[in-house]
């Protein structure tokens, strides 16, 4: 059980990593989507119980998995999959314009 | 009771019915947009209303409060209300004529974003204020670019990465409090937080801070906002310093005064941390507007001062804190928002916000320059405008707490801040070159600019008008308990 939070934890500080250490557009966003796919993990690994089953009435069952971090979880992919496709977007428009990936080149904006 | 859903379900279907609408009405468009914020207006004065008398708790569904979501508005929430909602109407009304190109996404996405704002400030649930922050943010990340030029794709772009890191965070901090108190009801959780260990609950702080800070940028964080106002349209920068800004910091309020409770603001230093960290983030946005050449910038940095100074005043976390820290968020929205609609209508005619072009236009352009002027004497904060009364209550809250250098570079700041926006202001009264093309101030871009000038009078006179409301602000803040007991009916 504690190893997923290990696993976790890498995957935050790589996504963290790879956002601060690169230039490029794509890999700056794959670097937000690694810090999202960690959240959803550890919602994921909150509610995990062995053996465990649905709450659904009618059923019988001994043990449960909590629903609320599942539900949560789906809300969290989804925001993160908007984003994502809201910074692809600007990706693309930011090429059309810039031609180039590189944000150190981007730079109209000073001051 | 069931009026308060109707705060969030008509800006939500009027956004979403709108495409539709424009499809077999497209006449008509405007004035369906005018009916429902009018609709919405009175709506939200009716709520508030009722709220500031007896504070409202509504639960979703008829559900039980610790299973379902529920909706709270106690005064301290009933004011925000007010403040967003009568912003969001005039600038609607502004944007009409304002908005030439995409009316249909513009619109469509502003009433989203007023969704999502009245959602933040009136839900007692955690994870459901994340939807509604994320609604927020991802609507004001399309609408920054909504002018579709270079620069402000850019801007947008860096809003995008800074804004999805601090709602990862976020969200990570109600993981964490999910998992350690095991509800999302923030009633529940605050009485099941008194538990938990000391370290964790500054973890939780810590990303709550950094989350909500660099969204509302404070000032190590703040890199994104100037580049985003830069060359948005008027009417966004409006909403987003208005209402953006000030809906992230009412959540980051809310929890730290219902979570953590004001002792531990106290005992754990966060109040010292939230004092310096105003002060650097007023003293460094003035200096940093000074330098600048466009009024949308300097306007931008002007914002990121004042929630320094709004900042400050809430971590004093006592009465008068609370009161002068409200009183002056309401008064920047109110500032804020005359000045940007003021901009509008030079923009509608130069096409530019150069400062420097703005030479002589208090002749050609009367009414704009005079609201200009009114709402930068108020924001620098010189009677007899509404600025300076919450200026004062600030500083005196600050003395009264004993941090007397705060107290004394606020006085620093607000001359910084006469030194810049002097400088705006003469040019616009200099003589000019004489260009008689600048004669067009339409009575429909006028109207919303002078209605939020004239507030920045009337304002001033606030607490003797509605002593009661800022009476009763602290009063589910200060007092855990008191919120707790009303949100779980006890």
């Amino acid at each position: 059980m504690q190893f997923i939070y290990l696993v976790v934890i890498i995957l935050f500080c790589l996504g963290l990593y790879t956002i601060l250490m690169n230039t490029n557009l794509i890999k700056i966003i794959i670097g937000i989507n690694i810090m999202d796919s960690s959240l959803v993990l550890l919602l994921v690994a909150l509610s995990y119980k062995p053996a465990g089953t649905a709450p659904i009435i009618d059923k019988p069952y001994s043990v449960i998995v909590d629903p609320i971090p599942q539900a949560l979880a789906l809300t969290a992919i989804v925001i993160g999959a908007s984003i994502t496709a809201l910074m692809l977007l600007l990706t693309i428009k930011l090429h059309r314009n810039y031609n180039t990936l590189d944000i150190s080149e981007i730079r109209r904006l000073r001051g | 009771m069931d009026r308060v859903i109707w705060l969030i379900i008509l800006p939500l279907l009027t956004a979403f019915s709108l495409g539709l609408l424009k499809l077999y009405f497209k006449r008509y468009f405007n004035y369906i947009i005018i009916i429902s914020s009018t609709v919405h207006i009175i709506l939200a004065f009716v709520v508030a209303n009722q709220a500031i008398k007896e504070p409202i708790v509504y639960n979703l569904g008829n559900w039980s409060p610790l299973l379902g979501i529920t909706l709270v508005i106690d005064s301290f929430s009933a004011l925000f209300l007010l403040a967003i909602v009568t912003l969001a109407y005039l600038v609607t009304i502004y944007a009409i004529k304002f908005i030439k190109r995409d009316k249909l996404k513009y619109h469509t996405l502003s009433l989203l974003l007023l969704t999502g704002a009245i959602g933040i400030v009136i839900t007692g649930d955690l994870f459901n204020l994340y939807v509604f922050f994320e609604i927020v943010s991802i609507s004001s990340y399309a609408l920054a670019a909504i002018n579709k030029d270079k620069e402000s794709f850019e801007g947008a772009f860096k809003y995008l990465i800074l804004g999805s890191i601090s709602g990862i965070l976020i969200l990570l901090a109600i993981i964490l409090i999910y998992q350690s108190t095991g509800t999302l009801n923030l009633a529940q959780a605050a009485v099941k937080f008194k538990e938990v260990p000391r370290n964790l609950k500054v973890t939780i702080l810590t990303f709550y801070l950094i989350g909500f800070a660099s969204k509302f940028a404070l000032v190590p964080l703040h890199s994104y906002l100037a580049d985003v106002y830069s060359k948005a349209s008027v009417t966004f920068t409006a909403l987003s310093s208005g209402i953006v800004l000030k809906t992230s910091l009412y959540a980051l309020i809310r929890i730290v005064y219902i979570l953590f409770g004001v002792e531990f603001i106290i005992d754990s230093g966060l109040q010292d941390i939230l004092i310096y960290w105003g002060t650097l983030t007023f003293i460094a946005a003035h200096l940093l507007a000074y330098q600048q050449n466009s009024l949308r910038r300097l306007l931008g940095y002007s914002s990121i001062a004042h929630m320094g100074y709004i900042i400050m005043a809430f971590a004093l976390a006592n009465k008068g804190g609370i009161i002068a820290g409200s009183y002056h968020l309401t008064n920047h929205i109110v500032m804020k928002g005359a000045l940007f609609l003021a901009t509008g209508i030079f923009i509608y005619n130069l096409k530019d916000d150069q400062i420097s072009k703005l030479k002589g236009i208090g002749k050609t352009l009367p009414y704009s320059s005079l609201i200009f002027t009114i709402a930068a004497l108020a924001i620098i904060g010189l009677p007899p405008f509404n600025g300076f009364v919450s200026k004062w209550l600030i500083i005196k809250q600050v003395l009264e707490a004993n941090y007397s250098i705060p107290a004394f570079l606020i006085l620093i700041g607000s001359l910084l801040s006469l030194i810049y926006y002097l400088r705006v202001i003469k040019e616009l009264y200099s003589k000019a070159n004489d260009d008689k093309s600048l004669v067009k101030e339409p009575l429909i871009l006028k109207l919303p600019a002078l209605t939020l000038g004239l507030f920045c009078l009337l304002l001033s006179l606030l607490p003797s008008f509605a002593p009661k409301l800022l009476e009763t602000l602290p009063e589910f803040l200060i007092k855990q308990n008191n919120y707790i007991n009303l949100l779980l009916r006890r």
